[in-house]
C-alpha cells in the first residue's frame, strides 16, 4: 500500500458508524466516510430489505437480495450486519453496537425508533458522546412528519420539479431521486461538523435534517424572492432569465442534442460567425446585447437549429469550444460512461462484487491532492459481516450467538 | 452557544458555480471572508432584485453570514495581503479556470509552502486536468455533461434543464462535503490539501441506476417526461389536480390504500386494487397499455376534482404516496414549514429586514447561525487591519 494511500484511510481511523438508514441518502452520505476508514456497519434485515436490494439492474436471472447493482453503488465499503429490528431482543443488541459507536445514522419513518425503544435519549444513555443524524422527508417534527416520500416525490414538494418543464407544458421533474443528492451532502457537512464539535468539546449531539428543507438550498433566489415580493418563478423549459441563446438543440442521428450557452458577447459574436459563415450575424445591432438576443430567443433558436441539424453532436462540440462556446452534447448514459475527460479524471471505479459480478460505480466528485482513497471494497452481502460484529465486536458467545440465531433477531 | 464550526475561517473567491459551499459552511459557523473585486462581486448585480433592479436577492441567498472584504487580484499589494489572510484561515474557496490563479501566484502550490494548514477547494467545469479542463461552460453545460439532463424531459421534446443552476449548486454541495473531510484529514495529517471538485464529475452522480442499465444490460433509461423510469419503460407520476399538479407513485402494495381512499371521499374506483397491487413495474409481468391507460384514466379523474393541498392531506393520511407539485409560493405558505420555524428574518445593513430560509439540517446542540449578505467591503478594515497587524507581528 502506497503511503498516501495509508492516510487516506487513517482520515477516519476508528471511526464506528452504526448506520439503520436505507435507500439512497443515508447509504450515499456514510459511504464517503467509508471510502476513508470509518467503519460503517450497515444495520439490515431479510424481512424489511433495504428497497434497493430488490431494485435493479441486476445480472439476467439472479433474484437473491445480493444481486442489485443499485444496492451495490450505494453501500461500498462498509460491513453487513443482520438485525430484525422488529424482534423484541433487537433493542438489547442495537443499543450494544450503539455503545461502541461514534455515529448512529437512520431515515425510518419518524417516531419508529422511539417506539421500539432506540431513540435518541435512549441511545445517548447509553453513549453520551453520540451523534446521531436522523434523515427524514419533512423533519422529525410538524404536521408533515409521518407523511411518506422519497427522493422522486419529494423533488416536487421540495419546488424542483415545478420549476422543471416547458411553459406549455405540465412539469416533468428531473427524471430521477434528485433531492437524495442534496441530502447526501446536507447530511456528511453537518454530520463532519458535529464530528468536528466533539473533537474539542466531549459534546455529542442530535441532528434532524429535513430533506425537504436541505433542498431549499438548490433553488438559487426563487425561495428568498418569493417569501419578500410574492413572485413565483416558473419553469422556462431550456432558457434562462440573462442569457440568450440558451438552450438544447436537435444534432444529426437519432435523439442526439447539443447544449449551447451564451453567457457572453464574445461567446456571441464567436456563435454567431460559425453558424452564419461570416460577419453579418455577429455585426447584427438588432442581437447586440442580452436584453435582445433574450427578446428574440424564437429567431435565434431556429437559426442554430438549422446549423445543428446537420452536423454530428462531436462536430458541434469540437467547432463551438475551439472558439470558446459553451458547448457540450447532452450525454447519454453511455456518453457519461464512456467520457474522456471522467475517464481521465478515473471517475468510474471498478467493483467486483461476488454476486452482481465486476460493474463500475461512481467516487467522488472531487479528488485529494494529499489523502486520496483507495477502491473501496464491494458492498456488503446480507449479514455478511455478522461474525465479526456479534462476536468480535459485541462481544456474543457461540451459544448466545446461536441463540440470538434461532431465535430470529439475527435475520 | 458557540457552532459547531466556529473555529474556523475561509476565504470565498467563488463564482456563481462555488457561492453556495462557504455559504453552508457560514451557517455551521466559519468566518467566511467572501473576497471581492473593488466595485463589487459581479453577482451582486444579477437578479431578481428586492427593488427595481436594486438590492439583489441572489446575493443575499448566496451569501448570507459572510463578511466582505475588498481586495483587487490584478494588484500585488493585494495579493500579497490575500496570502497574509490565506496564513491564517483554514480554508479557501476559488473557481477561476485551471491555472488561473497560478498565474498570480496564488495557486494551491505558491500558498501550500506558507500556509501548510489551508484546505484549498477548487471547483471547475471539468477538474483542474484532463481533455475537457479548458472547455468553456456554464450551469448548462454541466447538466449536459454530467448526463442528467438527457434523463430530464418529455420524450418528443429536447431534454430539460433540471429546473434552475442545478449543476452549480451540486458542485458546491460536493465541495462543501469534500471540505469538511479534508479538515477532518487535516487533523490526522497536520497539513492541508488541494481539493479538486468536478461539475460534470458532481452531475454524473444524479444519474442514479441509469448508467448502471447502460453498463450491464446496453440499455439507455428513457426520458419519462412526468414519470417514473425504469431504463426503457416507465410509469406515470405527475397529474393535474384541480389547481395544480400532484405527484402520485404508483407502488406494488399500495394499490389497495388508493382503493380505500377513494371510496372514503366517496368514490368507487372501478379498478381491482388486488390485481394492481400484484403489478410491479420492475417486476416481470406487465399489464398492457390499454389497461394502464383504463386505470390512470381513473386515478387522474380523482385527482383532477380535489386541489394539490387536500390531496397531499388526506391522501398521505391514507397512506398513499402522493405529494403536491409545490411552487415556490406553495413553500412560502407551507404548514409543515411554518411549525418548524423554518423561515427566520435577517437585518439586512443595505436591504432592511429580509426573510430568509433558515437551517438546511437542526442540530441540537450547536446553533445555525443566520446573518446577513455583507456589504461592499464592509468588514475591510476590521479584517485587513487585524492582518495587518498579524503580519507586523510576525
Amino acid at each position: 500500500m502506497r503511503e498516501d494511500r495509508v492516510d487516506a484511510l487513517r482520515v477516519f481511523e476508528g471511526l464506528r458508524i452504526a448506520d439503520f438508514a436505507w435507500v439512497g441518502v443515508g447509504p450515499n452520505a456514510t459511504m464517503q466516510m467509508a471510502f476513508h476508514g470509518a467503519e460503517v456497519i450497515r444495520i439490515e434485515s431479510s424481512l424489511k430489505p433495504d428497497t434497493f436490494r430488490s431494485g435493479g439492474p441486476r445480472p439476467a436471472g439472479v433474484n437473491s437480495l445480493d444481486a442489485s447493482a443499485y444496492f451495490a453503488k450505494f453501500n461500498r465499503g462498509k460491513l453487513g450486519m443482520a438485525l430484525n429490528l422488529q424482534h423484541p431482543r433487537a433493542v438489547e443488541v442495537a443499543k450494544r453496537l450503539v455503545a461502541v459507536s461514534d455515529i448512529v445514522t437512520e431515515s425510518f419513518a419518524p417516531g419508529f425508533l422511539n417506539r421500539i425503544g432506540l431513540g435518541w435519549e435512549e441511545l445517548r444513555a447509553v453513549k453520551p458522546d453520540l451523534i446521531m443524524a436522523s434523515m427524514s422527508m419533512e423533519g422529525q417534527t410538524g404536521p408533515h412528519a409521518g407523511f411518506r416520500g422519497f427522493g422522486l416525490t419529494l423533488q416536487a414538494t421540495a419546488g424542483v420539479t415545478g420549476l422543471t418543464g416547458w411553459p406549455d407544458r405540465q412539469p416533468v421533474g428531473t427524471g430521477v431521486a434528485y433531492t437524495d443528492w442534496i441530502a447526501t451532502h446536507v447530511a456528511i457537512i453537518a454530520l463532519l461538523a458535529a464530528l468536528d464539535h466533539r473533537r474539542r468539546t466531549g459534546e455529542g449531539q442530535y441532528i434532524d435534517v429535513s430533506q425537504l428543507e436541505a433542498s431549499s438550498l438548490v433553488l438559487d433566489a426563487a425561495l428568498i424572492d418569493a417569501l419578500n415580493t410574492g413572485r413565483a418563478q416558473s419553469a422556462l423549459g431550456n432558457r434562462d432569465l440573462r442569457y440568450a441563446p440558451h438552450g438544447v438543440f436537435p444534432c444529426a442521428g437519432e435523439d442526439r442534442w447539443c447544449a449551447i450557452a451564451v453567457t457572453n458577447e464574445e461567446q456571441w459574436r464567436a456563435l454567431a460567425r460559425i453558424i452564419s459563415e461570416g460577419e453579418e450575424l455577429a455585426d447584427d445591432s438588432r442581437y447586440a446585447s442580452a436584453a435582445l438576443r433574450l427578446a428574440a430567443q424564437d429567431e435565434l433558436e431556429a437559426l442554430i437549429c438549422a446549423w445543428t441539424a446537420e452536423r454530428s453532436v462531436e462536430e458541434i462540440e469540437a467547432t463551438l469550444q475551439a472558439v470558446g462556446v459553451p458547448a457540450h452534447r447532452v450525454a447519454t448514459m453511455r456518453d457519461a460512461h464512456e467520457d474522456a475527460q471522467l475517464a481521465q479524471r478515473e471517475h468510474w471505479w471498478g467493483s467486483e462484487h461476488p454476486v452482481v459480478g465486476d460493474v463500475s460505480y461512481e467516487s467522488p466528485a472531487w479528488r485529494f491532492s494529499d489523502t486520496p482513497p483507495p477502491r473501496p471494497p464491494h458492498s456488503p452481502l446480507l449479514g455478511q459481516d455478522n461474525e465479526y460484529v456479534y462476536r468480535d465486536l459485541l462481544g456474543y458467545g457461540e451459544e448466545e450467538f446461536t441463540e440470538l440465531l434461532i431465535d430470529g433477531v439475527v435475520q | 452557544m458557540v457552532a459547531a464550526l466556529a473555529p474556523y475561517r475561509a476565504l470565498d473567491l467563488t463564482a456563481e458555480i462555488g457561492a453556495l459551499a462557504s455559504r453552508i459552511l457560514a451557517g455551521f459557523g466559519v468566518d467566511v471572508l467572501r473576497v471581492e473585486p473593488p466595485g463589487g462581486h459581479a453577482s451582486r448585480r444579477r437578479g431578481p432584485f428586492l427593488n427595481d433592479g436594486e438590492g439583489s436577492l441572489y446575493w443575499a441567498q448566496l451569501n448570507a453570514g459572510k463578511r466582505s472584504v475588498t481586495l483587487d487580484l490584478e494588484d500585488e499589494a493585494d495579493r500579497e495581503r490575500l496570502r497574509g489572510l490565506a496564513r491564517e484561515s483554514d480554508f479557501l474557496f476559488e473557481s477561476d479556470p485551471p491555472g488561473a490563479m497560478s498565474k498570480r501566484g496564488l495557486g494551491f502550490d505558491d500558498l501550500h509552502g506558507a500556509a501548510q494548514q489551508l484546505i484549498y477547494v477548487s471547483m471547475t467545469p471539468f477538474g483542474q486536468s484532463g481533455p475537457k479542463a479548458q472547455w468553456a461552460a456554464s450551469d448548462l453545460i454541466g447538466a449536459a455533461s454530467g448526463g442528467l439532463m438527457s434523463l430530464c424531459g418529455d420524450r418528443d421534446r429536447a431534454p430539460l434543464r433540471p429546473s434552475v443552476e442545478q449543476a452549480y449548486a451540486l458542485t458546491a454541495l460536493n465541495a462543501g462535503s469534500a471540505a469538511m473531510i479534508a479538515l477532518h484529514a487535516r487533523h490526522v495529517t497536520g497539513r492541508g490539501q488541494h481539493v479538486d471538485v468536478s461539475m460534470q464529475a458532481a452531475m454524473a452522480n444524479t444519474l442514479g441506476n441509469a448508467r448502471l442499465y447502460w453498463e450491464m444490460d446496453g440499455i439507455e433509461t428513457i426520458r419519462a417526461g412526468g414519470a417514473r423510469a425504469f431504463a426503457d419503460r416507465a410509469t406515470r407520476i405527475v397529474y393535474p389536480s384541480a389547481d395544480g399538479y400532484v405527484a402520485f407513485v404508483r407502488m406494488p402494495r399500495g394499490m389497495t390504500d388508493l382503493a380505500a381512499w377513494m371510496r372514503a371521499e366517496g368514490v368507487m374506483p372501478r379498478f381491482d386494487a388486488e390485481y394492481w397491487a400484484g403489478i410491479s413495474i420492475a417486476g416481470s409481468v406487465l399489464p398492457d397499455d390499454d389497461e394502464v391507460a383504463e386505470l390512470e384514466a381513473e386515478i387522474a379523474a380523482f385527482f383532477a376534482a380535489r386541489g394539490s393541498q387536500q390531496l397531499y392531506e388526506s391522501g398521505q393520511r391514507h397512506r398513499v404516496l402522493i405529494c403536491p407539485v409545490n411552487t415556490v409560493q406553495d413553500l412560502v405558505e407551507s404548514p409543515q414549514l411554518a411549525a418548524r420555524v423554518f423561515f427566520c428574518d435577517v437585518e439586512d445593513p443595505a436591504l432592511g429586514r429580509l426573510r430568509t430560509p433558515g437551517a438546511p439540517a437542526v442540530l441540537s446542540r450547536t446553533p445555525w447561525l443566520e446573518g446577513p449578505a455583507p456589504t461592499v467591503g464592509q468588514h475591510n478594515e476590521e479584517v485587513l487591519q487585524a492582518a495587518g497587524s498579524a503580519a507586523e507581528r510576525r
